[in-house]
């Protein structure tokens, strides 16, 4: 017998309500795991999304460009695509233009945002091309086919293998235009670019505008996100020999996601520490009712020649036995939840109707959970030291208890 | 040399308002090996007497020694120390820890020494053979009698050797057979093993039993026999 022993025996003097504590600790535990884990997928689904149709995991632009979308600041990027290709962690990068216009076909005209590509790379990150049949895919770089985004095509009333007209302001500062055939349909869910999707080989594009042989992004996709940590600081360093040349994150050159995705993690984070601050609560009434059941105990054992000291010690590895086993079963239970979140996950569509945006990116409709196991072991540690700060005012009372007053209590 | 000494000693307790002098210019010297009763009715002071001895209150005025040291002014973890290391408590209500077993009772001062669990055990193996427990070791207070009870707090007293075992009713939830039984057995440790005791008690058998019978009435001595 020790006191690590009397300790846990003196846990399960009241099995009841230890156990009600055990398990207000473990599920809240259990809850914010799972759900942490639920938006850890959620996010993580969205960012991949969100980055390999949108500007990549890293990207490189002109500098001045991302603020103000000024089609004029291109740059060449000479080899600086082969160089960040052969980083190790690069799954691929996708040279772009972008191109403001006007479409118009025998019926109508919109306003359009013409991208030109490089078809090949950019079909097998982008999840919204990977739908595309080959058949209906770009077949070259200057080639005169074009992907139009399903709501553009439907308003200038097109139809797969129409022409239309591309107008736009040449670098001379003419008007040029060209003949486009739609070539292929795409749907991304987004309103905003299914209606201004317009997307052509680089060289033909480039060609359009006068800026050939130059482009306005190179969006980097990455193996990991987690690559990212490694890719960045590479990527800078070859970025760093042009000085009109910037390399930013995907938070950088995606801001709206960024704080789309922090604002609602952030409104969880508030839900989690009141979730923690309840349990908490609830540990400081268990372990002071614990207390002031045991005065007269607490008297005999400071009477029999236990220290102050000793019996704080006693109520805290109370309180630290408490604290770790909810840790580990809330952890159980935790995982098991995240397990069953990512292999069956929520199916959204029994709620909602149609295409799920968020942030600007459209996102799986069936939610699945990813493991953060750091993040797991972590909020685990912050339950046992909030179970230990529980029992911080009943062990100062444990230790000002007066031998001789807890003898005379009854 | 006295092992306790009691020099005009005064506890004033508050009450409200008001004061309560519990015991009022007291001295009292008790040698080593005594088997010495406080005898008195209720209120007497005998239990704050016993408390004082028993460094678990100090005293308003006036000094308590014991075995050649001071502890009137003395701090709360010297007092802890003196009572782990000197002092053995027998309770009324015997006051053991419910949730463990009759021999971790009564090894759990040698537990609060730091003495190694091997040594604990021996010692308490003997000591429940010496006081009629043997076979009760791992059965929980609930299930034991009040005498045997009495007797797991004793043993609980006696395991660290102390300089003094202090018994504040002992006898007073037992019946008058296992009342015998018990202070027979304190007999014998006292006369056996030298063991100092010194009771607090109003009951006539306890009182026959004693060597020595200190009297109280309103917290001032009457008489010493």
């Amino acid at each position: 017998m020790d006191i690590l022993n009397l300790a846990w025996k003196n846990l399960w003097r009241n099995r009841r309500r230890t156990l009600i504590t055990l398990a207000a600790l473990s599920f809240s535990l259990m809850l914010i795991q799972a759900f942490h884990n639920l938006s850890y997928g959620v996010y993580s689904a969205m960012i991949d999304s969100g980055v390999r149709a949108g500007s990549g995991h890293l990207v490189v632009y002109h500098q001045g460009y991302l603020e103000s979308r000024d089609e004029l600041l291109t740059f060449r990027p000479g080899d600086l695509v082969q160089r960040i290709e052969q980083l190790a962690g690069v799954q691929a990068v996708l040279p772009r233009l972008y191109l403001p216009g006007l479409a118009q076909s025998s019926r109508e005209s919109r306003g359009i945002l013409l991208t030109g590509v490089v078809p090949e790379a950019e079909k097998k990150v982008n999840p919204f091309l990977r739908r595309l049949p080959d058949s209906e895919w770009l077949d070259s770089l200057d080639g005169r086919e074009a992907i139009l985004g399903s709501r553009l095509m439907k308003e200038l009333q097109l139809k797969p293998g129409n022409k239309f007209v591309v107008t736009m302001q040449h670098r001379s500062g003419e008007l040029v235009s060209e003949m486009f055939r739609v070539h292929g349909v795409v749907k991304t869910g987004i309103k905003n670019v299914d209606k201004s999707l317009l997307m052509v080989g680089r060289d033909r594009a480039a060609a359009l505008a006068g800026a050939t042989g130059t482009v306005h992004e190179l969006a980097i996709v990455l193996d990991k996100q987690s690559d990212g940590l490694q890719v960045y600081p590479q990527l800078l360093n070859l970025v760093q020999s042009d000085p009109l040349l910037v390399g930013l994150t995907w938070e950088q050159a995606m801001p709206n996601l960024y704080n789309a995705i922090r604002l609602d993690y952030a409104s969880q984070k508030f839900i989690f520490v009141i979730m923690m601050l309840i349990v908490t609560i609830g540990v400081v009434n268990t372990m002071l009712m614990s207390v002031m059941e045991r005065f007269r105990e607490f008297g005999v054992i400071l009477a029999v020649g236990a220290s102050a000291m000793r019996l704080r010690l006693l109520v805290v590895i109370e309180a630290l036995l408490l604290g770790s086993v909810s840790m580990v079963i809330g952890t159980c239970l935790g995982s098991l939840a995240t397990w069953y979140l990512q292999a069956v996950g929520i199916d959204m569509r029994t709620f909602i109707s149609g295409t799920l945006e968020f942030g600007g990116v459209v996102f799986d409709p069936v939610l699945r959970a990813d493991w953060d196991t750091g993040w797991m072991l972590m909020i685990s540690f912050y339950l046992l030291v909030l179970a230990l700060l529980a029992a911080v005012y009943p062990a100062i009372k444990a230790g000002r208890i007066s031998p001789a007053a807890a003898m005379r209590h009854h | 040399m006295a092992l306790i000494e009691l020099q005009s000693v005064t506890k004033i307790y508050p009450l409200g308002n008001q004061e309560v002098v519990a015991v009022k210019d007291f001295s009292l010297t008790i040698d080593a090996g005594e088997f010495c009763v406080l005898a008195g009715p209720s209120g007497s002071g005998k239990t704050t007497l016993l408390n004082l001895i028993g460094c678990l209150d100090q005293p308003t005025s006036g000094d308590v020694w014991l075995d050649g040291q001071n502890i009137t002014q003395a701090e709360q973890k010297t007092l802890a120390d003196i009572r782990l290391n000197k002092i053995g408590f027998i309770f009324q209500s015997y006051n053991l820890i419910p949730v463990l077993t009759a021999a971790e009772n009564a090894e759990f001062t040698l537990m609060l020494m730091g003495i190694e669990k091997n040594q604990r055990r021996n010692r308490v193996r003997q000591l429940f053979a010496e006081l009629g427990l043997g076979g009760l070791e791992n059965r929980k207070p609930s299930d034991l009698s009040g005498g045997q009870q009495q007797r797991v707090a004793i043993a609980r007293a006696m395991a660290a050797q102390p300089a003094v075992i202090l018994a504040d009713e002992p006898t007073a939830s037992l019946d008058s057979q296992a009342s015998e039984e018990l202070l027979e057995l304190m007999k014998r440790l006292n006369e056996e093993q030298g063991a100092t005791f010194v009771f607090s008690s109003h009951d006539p058998l306890v009182i026959s039993h004693a060597k020595r019978v200190v009297r109280l009435l309103d917290g001032r001595l009457v008489s010493d026999q």
